[in-house]
């Protein structure tokens, strides 16, 4: 039995030492771990122009201009973490959940001081899942503007039925 | 460190009495029809409601639904690689025989639901983020998660001498196990591209109820369906290591006499 | 409904996977089950006892 129990203990080190040596590792690289610089990254300490970052924040309501330069579209639009802001430059089709207020992360180059030429751009959509029918609801009560920022807190809508939903839009006619 | 001798002997006496291979026979043969057929059912219903009767999301539309497959396959890649360091520390410490054969079995069951976990967020990503595939922290750390199964399943089956290959394959399923938290917390320790959990322990779930019962009913239909997958599996390796035995041991020496 | 072909071949991929690796079991334990049975009567002394690995 004494056998057993070294084993047990023995184990029980190995796998300590491994997870201690585990967390260093990504404590020590937890930079690089990261997938994206958010704009005030960039803004406080621009990357050399030549390095491709990856730039994440909220589209800003209201800075997003769509042109055509020939066949392609040509968009602008503003990425901010609520302190800075970047304006990024994108030629190509943008994702279908691009829209104001959505996350997006930019891939591209920093072109100083705050601007950013984006050859590819990802929608990174959020853990909010809910009904087009309770979204509508709680725009028309004037509870949530998904151009302006993450939803109110679930309690207030996650038990809400489409059905609910229905009655609540037929019952407050456009007041926004 | 007094006391615990006497509790790794009655654990050991525990794990012994009951879930020796004769026992878990019986115990399986029992078992597998309230696993089997809950899990069809479950799964069918879940996934059923999810694609036809759940609502499309305000953001994603349809393509939610992928979720009601990609949510508890995620789930089952992380149980099942948790269920086989289980095996490996009973197999390192009590040298329990059923953990071996079971570590056997469900190493090719998870691998295969880790590679679904992958495809389907594959086919989640492609349409709702713009890309099939990023590095990021979450997405890395579930294909480490898949090619820690490859490795079990290879090591496993790698020597002539079985005992070699179960130890081995102990070691390298705990210490994969360090996977699982990373895996777990990726989402928060940095930015990703994958969304934060929905379903917190801390929080109400930020998903509404009418996606939440379907996604509910199919993990625990799935989860399930692992367990019957994998019970049969065991069952039929244990079998398998009977037949072996009498056919080495008596029918040998029969011929012999 | 334009991503439906990532919707049907999500649920495809879970489908087949579900369906290869029931079957796959079910018949393995059929297999085993009568391969036991015959092997059992033909040497009923040891019927029953632990298999050694």
């Amino acid at each position: 039995m004494t056998r057993k129990t070294r084993r047990l203990w023995l184990v029980i080190a190995c796998v300590a030492c491994l997870g201690t040596a585990a967390a260093l590792i990504l404590r020590a690289f937890s930079s690089d771990i990261v997938f994206f610089v958010t704009p005030s990254q960039v803004v406080a300490s621009p990357p050399p122009k030549d390095r491709t970052v990856k730039l994440g924040g909220m589209v800003v309501a209201g800075s997003v201009h769509r042109e055509r330069k020939g066949e392609t579209p040509v968009a602008t639009f503003n990425v901010t973490d609520g302190q800075a802001a970047v304006t990024v430059h994108y030629e190509g089709i943008l994702p279908d959940l691009f829209r104001e207020g959505q996350s997006v992360v930019a891939i591209g180059t920093v072109q100083p001081p705050h601007d950013f030429a984006a050859t590819e751009v990802l929608a990174k959509h959020d853990e909010t899942y809910m009904p087009k029918e309770v979204a509508e609801a709680l725009k028309k009560a004037g509870k949530w503007d998904p151009r302006f920022g993450p939803p109110p807190s679930a309690e207030s809508w996650n038990q809400m039925t489409v059905q609910d939903a229905r009655k609540n839009t037929a019952t407050q006619p456009a007041t926004n | 460190m007094s006391a615990s001798p006497t509790f790794v002997a009655r654990t050991g006496n525990f794990f012994h009495r009951y879930a020796n291979p004769g026992q878990f026979l019986k115990l399986g043969a029992r078992l597998q029809p309230w696993l089997t057929w809950p899990a069809i059912l479950l799964t069918l219903t879940g996934l059923g409601w999810g694609l036809f009767f759940s609502p499309a999301d305000w953001q994603q539309g349809d393509s939610v639904r992928i979720m009601y497959v990609h949510v508890p396959a995620a789930i089952l890649a992380s149980a099942g690689y948790a269920g086989l360091a289980i095996c490996g520390l009973l197999s390192l410490v009590w040298r329990h025989p059923l953990a071996d054969l079971a570590a056997v079995e469900i190493g090719p069951v998870g691998a295969s639901i880790t590679a679904l976990c992958l495809a389907t967020g594959s086919l989640w990503g492609k349409p709702m983020w713009g890309t099939w595939w990023v590095w990021d922290a979450r997405l890395t750390s579930v294909l480490v998660l898949f090619f820690l199964y490859l490795g079990h399943i290879a090591l496993i089956r790698a020597f002539d001498d079985p005992q070699r290959g179960y130890k081995a394959a102990a070691i390298l399923a705990l210490a994969g196990a360090v996977d699982l938290p990373i895996i777990k917390f990726s989402v928060q320790w940095w930015n990703t591209l994958h969304q934060p959990d929905s379903i917190t322990l801390t929080g109400a779930p930020t998903m509404s109820s009418s996606m939440l019962w379907p996604l509910a009913l199919s993990a625990l239909g799935m989860g399930l369906g692992f367990a019957a997958i994998v019970v049969a599996r065991t069952r039929a390796a244990v079998m398998e290591s009977r037949i072996r035995a009498l056919l080495s041991s008596p029918r040998r020496r029969g011929n012999a006499a | 409904m334009t991503h439906l072909p990532y919707i049907a071949a999500s649920y495809g991929l879970f489908a087949i996977m579900a369906l290869v690796f029931s079957i796959g079991a079910a018949l393995r334990l059929k297999r085993d089950r009568i391969r036991l049975a015959t092997l059992e009567q033909k040497a009923p002394r040891k019927a029953g006892a632990a298999p050694q690995s």
